[in-house]
């Protein structure tokens, strides 16, 4: 009998909470697709890096898992409290509160266990498109089998019955308090509103909102950890005081008599708005930050992505390029090894030369913006202290200036399909990374580059900005190119090989060429801190960057991608997950309300309003209600997005404007609220509707 | 005076092909300008239904009703709310206030429904919050004042708009016998000073005392008809109640 009991209250709960078995489903399949990665074997065989992929959707899992619960467990208190006079009646009729607590168990586990199952077989056809996403991302072919992996099932379900063990356990707490009137009283309470100090509540909204401008104004000059996580905690305080304030503003402005209440049926909204704010603002909050986070969330993937789509590929412009700290390398072993290897179309070795001084260095820590005014001294000269020792310690730019001779340059070109490049005797030219060809256009007028003969200056004929491996191969972000009689006066700094080849490179060349080299010998990508006196110069670049002495394309392009699917698939898996989750609680808050808003539309009708104004109505209200956290996070996350996709543009270079990423997570969050937004509004109507008809 | 609201021959039928109640059945009457009519009946007696169709919240199944020159039954959903919003008031058994809004913003809103100005409004509240004595109230919500005055709130929001037609279903139900005597105090002030039509539906003989004329009904027919003319209250309750036990005894020699 109980068991029937608790099958049937599960379908009806099925019913009135259709959304939220959706959302379980949705977050199953979401969790069985993103752990399957976890297991996929075919992927990491590949990679060095096979471990982050999995530590970083372990830690997603963490937050996911945790979050689900928090719905889960508001889920269950919610329904607990709208079926309270039902669990009343069963207590009167003398069932213990084990039993009922025991049914009520019962439904939720089955609930949970169809969402599960229905996920499941969603998740399955979910796995094979991130799959496909994942391979073709990463350069490998990829044949769509249907599989079962018994370890991601396992680890599904083992996160799953996480978080209803950690829902459950605080709602069993709950059953024991209960007593039969508090229980039956339940609903009524629920109505009530408490309006009281209204007048002080309603200075949290100017209060708020002027810490949220203040936010604004301060957070890109933040840079100190103390500073920024005062800031946000400040922050996550304001979200919370916020909704407090707009309901008792909003109270306050209808007590007022204010005249926006007396056109329409704005005082009815109003009303309803404020007082829903007011029963949910310690939920709104948690929406608002967990809206903040998940645009973040993709925000930040965004950008890899971004970088990974567009920069990624001008990063390594030569088939095979290496670097070697002697200036008189003839790259014998690893010329044999490509012979081997590959089928060489052309092979070349050159040298970088310096002259020992570092004017070009000096101008580009003092001019680029990604250094601001850190080299500069008050005044905006040079801080040559600072250079010094920078230039000595850090291994951004080599030691000394990084030149190259025209023959060598225009060679290279020809490799790389690019335009000759002519200069006179008297001319010089610099060859830039695109990121920073904008910014390099005064270079020509500060350098002063001797002539062969010592006596006079170059000129400079021109700056080039075309992808160039200068990651510390053909300079840190910059060479400039003279004739070749001038090298004549300065001495080779180190040597590279530049090859090109026929097809794709064999998966384990870069290996086989790290081979070649004791690990001792590279004072490259992981520098010898102590003495750098060889070459260590990647550039400014920053946030991404992958300098190393052998550079296969073929090999790097899927390992960075891979390293950059680690860091973007858990981000998104993350976003996707909160956004479901906080439009759930959302769109289940309104639809299991709507008896209440069913009775409250029926006298709006006695009172004339026709049909068509009462779906207006539904959808103001809905619209305001739905809109609230979200317009509040992208105000929130707006400062933060926009400051760090600033700095990543700058860093990156990659090729769009800051505020794009913005805008894309914006419409990709938007994608998923519409759909919620759509199905609570037929689903609200509906209820509202019924019987009147 | 002309016939104010006519119903012709109004039928309701409830149910299916294989079992159909005949909830309304054949009724005609009419009311005229500032009548207080009561419909009195057993429950399942068809009043309510009866009510409802009046208040265009429900059809009929056939027959027609003019209020005036216009014919409810043959109007569209839309111009039937448009009809309710400027001709109908109500006041129900359960009060239906608004549970978000105060006493006065109740009030309010009927009027902001049918638009004016600020002023305007704030006058029209403000007098209907006094003649009915709910203007110390004002700020408070439903739920925190008794049931009275939560029902006199709704006689003001239904009277706000001067309605053609008052329509009140079992207004002292739910209500304590002081409460429920000072509303029928109250529909009988705005009866007699503010010329308002009102027809009430009820069981109970008391408060159809305080109506100038009583429509019996039973099994959905009319069957009686009482009209109170110069007669005091005490002397219509004993007919009204004379009515009463005649039906109760028609139904227990049935029996």
């Amino acid at each position: 009998m109980l068991s029937k009991l608790a099958f049937r209250n599960m379908k009806r709960s099925a019913k009135d909470y259709l959304v939220y078995m959706l959302t379980m489903a949705v977050v199953t399949a979401l969790m069985y697709a993103f752990n399957s990665l976890i297991f996929q074997n075919d992927i990491n065989q590949y990679f060095e890096l096979e471990a982050l992929m999995e530590v970083m959707i372990g830690l997603a899992t963490f937050f996911i898992v945790l979050i689900v619960a928090w719905l889960i467990n508001y889920m269950v208190r919610f329904m607990l409290e709208k079926r309270s006079s039902e669990f009343g009646i069963y207590l009167l009729l003398g069932m213990k509160k084990k039993m009922i607590s025991r049914i009520y168990m019962r439904e939720n586990i089955l609930l949970g266990g169809i969402s599960f199952l229905i996920g499941i077989l969603f998740g399955i056809l979910l796995r094979q498109v991130l799959l496909a996403v994942m391979f073709s991302m990463i350069r490998v072919e990829y044949r769509i089998h249907i599989s079962f992996n018994k370890w991601t099932v396992l680890m599904t379900v083992l996160c799953y019955a996480g978080c209803y063990l950690l829902a459950l356990f605080r709602c069993r707490r709950k059953f024991k308090k209960m007593n039969i009137h508090d229980l039956m009283d339940a609903k009524r309470r629920n109505e009530e509103i408490k309006e009281k100090k209204e007048g002080l509540k309603q200075l949290l909204l100017p209060v708020s909102v002027l810490f949220i401008l203040a936010f604004w104004a301060v957070f890109s000059m933040l840079s100190d950890v103390g500073e920024i996580a005062l800031f946000l905690t400040g922050l996550v305080i304001t979200i919370y005081l916020f909704y407090m304030g707009l309901s008792a503003w909003i109270i306050c402005y209808v007590r007022k008599k204010g005249n926006g209440i007396y056109k329409g049926q704005n005082l009815f909204l109003l009303r309803q708005f404020a007082s829903k704010i007011r029963t949910m603002q310690f939920t709104m909050g948690t929406l608002t930050a967990l809206f903040t986070l998940a645009l973040m969330g993709a925000s930040v993937a965004l950008m890899f992505s971004g970088y990974e789509n567009t920069v990624l590929e001008e990063k390594f412009p030569f088939d095979v390029q290496v670097y070697s700290g002697d200036p008189e390398d003839d790259f014998t072993d690893e010329l044999e090894v490509l012979q081997e290897n590959t089928e060489p179309l052309k092979l070349y070795t050159y040298r970088i030369y310096t002259d020992h001084a570092d004017q070009v260095n000096t101008w580009m820590l003092t001019h680029l913006r990604a250094w601001g005014t850190m080299y500069q001294k008050k005044d905006g000269s040079p801080d040559m202290d600072k250079v010094k020792s920078m230039l000595k310690e850090e291994g951004v730019y080599c030691t000394c200036d990084t030149y190259m001779g025209i023959t060598d340059y225009n060679y290279l070109r020809d490799m790389l399909g690019y335009d000759r490049a002519e200069i006179s005797d008297g001319e010089y030219l610099v060859h830039i990374k695109p990121r920073l060809y904008e910014e390099v256009q005064g270079i020509g007028e500060e350098l002063k580059i001797a002539d062969a003969s010592g006596n006079g200056y170059l000129s400079c004929a021109g700056i080039y900005g075309e992808p160039f491996s200068q990651d510390g191969h053909n300079g840190g972000d910059y060479v400039v190119v003279v004739p070749d009689k001038v090298l004549n006066r300065m001495k080779p700094y180190y040597s590279e090989l530049a090859a090109d080849i026929k097809g794709a490179a064999p998966r384990d060349l870069n290996q086989k060429l790290d081979g070649l080299t004791d690990d001792e010998e590279h004072d490259f990508g992981g520098h010898k801190m102590p003495d750098l006196e060889g070459n260590s110069c990647s550039g400014s670049d920053n946030i991404i960057n992958y300098a190393a002495v052998n550079l296969v394309r073929d090999n790097l392009i899927p390992e960075v991608k891979f390293m950059l699917a680690s860091l973007i698939i858990p981000l998104f898996y993350i976003g996707l997950v909160f956004v479901c989750v906080a439009v759930t609680v959302l769109s289940v808050q309104q639809l299991s309300d709507s008896a209440k808003y069913k009775f409250r539309y029926d006298v709006l009708a006695k009172l004339g309003l026709e049909r068509a104004q009462l779906h207006s109505l539904i959808r103001k209200q809905l619209g305001a209600y739905y809109l609230c956290p979200a317009v509040l996070a992208i105000i929130i996350s707006g400062k933060m997005i926009l400051t760090m996709s600033k700095g990543f543009v700058m860093l990156t270079g990659v090729p769009v404007s800051s505020g794009s990423f913005f805008a894309k997570s914006i419409a990709l969050f938007f994608g998923i609220y519409v759909v919620y937004f759509a199905v609570t509004y037929v689903g609200f109507v509906r209820n509202v509707d019924e019987e009147r008809g | 005076m002309n016939d104010y609201i006519r119903v012709c021959d109004v039928e309701k039928y409830y149910g299916n092909k294989s079992n159909v109640t005949k909830a309304v059945d054949r009724v005609s009457f009419t009311v005229e300008k500032g009548e207080f009519v009561g419909v009195m009946g057993a429950s399942g007696s068809g009043k309510t239904t009866l009510l409802n169709m009046l208040a265009t919240i429900d059809r009929v199944t056939a027959g027609h009703i003019y209020y005036e020159n216009t014919d409810i039954t043959e109007l569209k959903e839309d111009a039937l709310s448009e009809f309710r919003k400027r001709n109908l008031g109500f006041v129900f058994q359960e009060y239906n206030l608004l549970d978000t809004l105060t006493i006065e913003e109740n009030i309010i809103l009927a009027l902001t429904l049918q638009g004016g100005k600020k002023q305007q409004i704030q006058g029209v509240c403000e007098q209907m919050l006094r003649l009915l004595g709910i203007a110390d109230i004002r700020e408070k919500f439903p739920y925190q004042v008794s049931g009275g005055q939560k029902q006199r709130c709704a006689c003001a929001r239904a009277m706000v708009n001067h309605p053609r037609l008052l329509l009140a279903d079992e207004p002292t139900g739910a209500l304590d016998s002081r409460s429920a005597q000072t509303l029928l105090e109250t529909f009988t002030d705005l009866n007699r000073t503010m010329g308002a039509t009102i027809l009430m539906v009820t069981h109970d003989a008391f408060s159809s005392s305080y109506c100038g004329r009583i429509l019996f009904l039973k099994d959905g027919k009319i069957f009686h008809e009482l009209v109170r003319g110069e007669k005091p209250r005490k002397v219509f309750l004993q007919k009204i109640l004379d009515v009463l036990s005649l039906t109760g005894g028609e139904l227990s020699d049935a029996q």
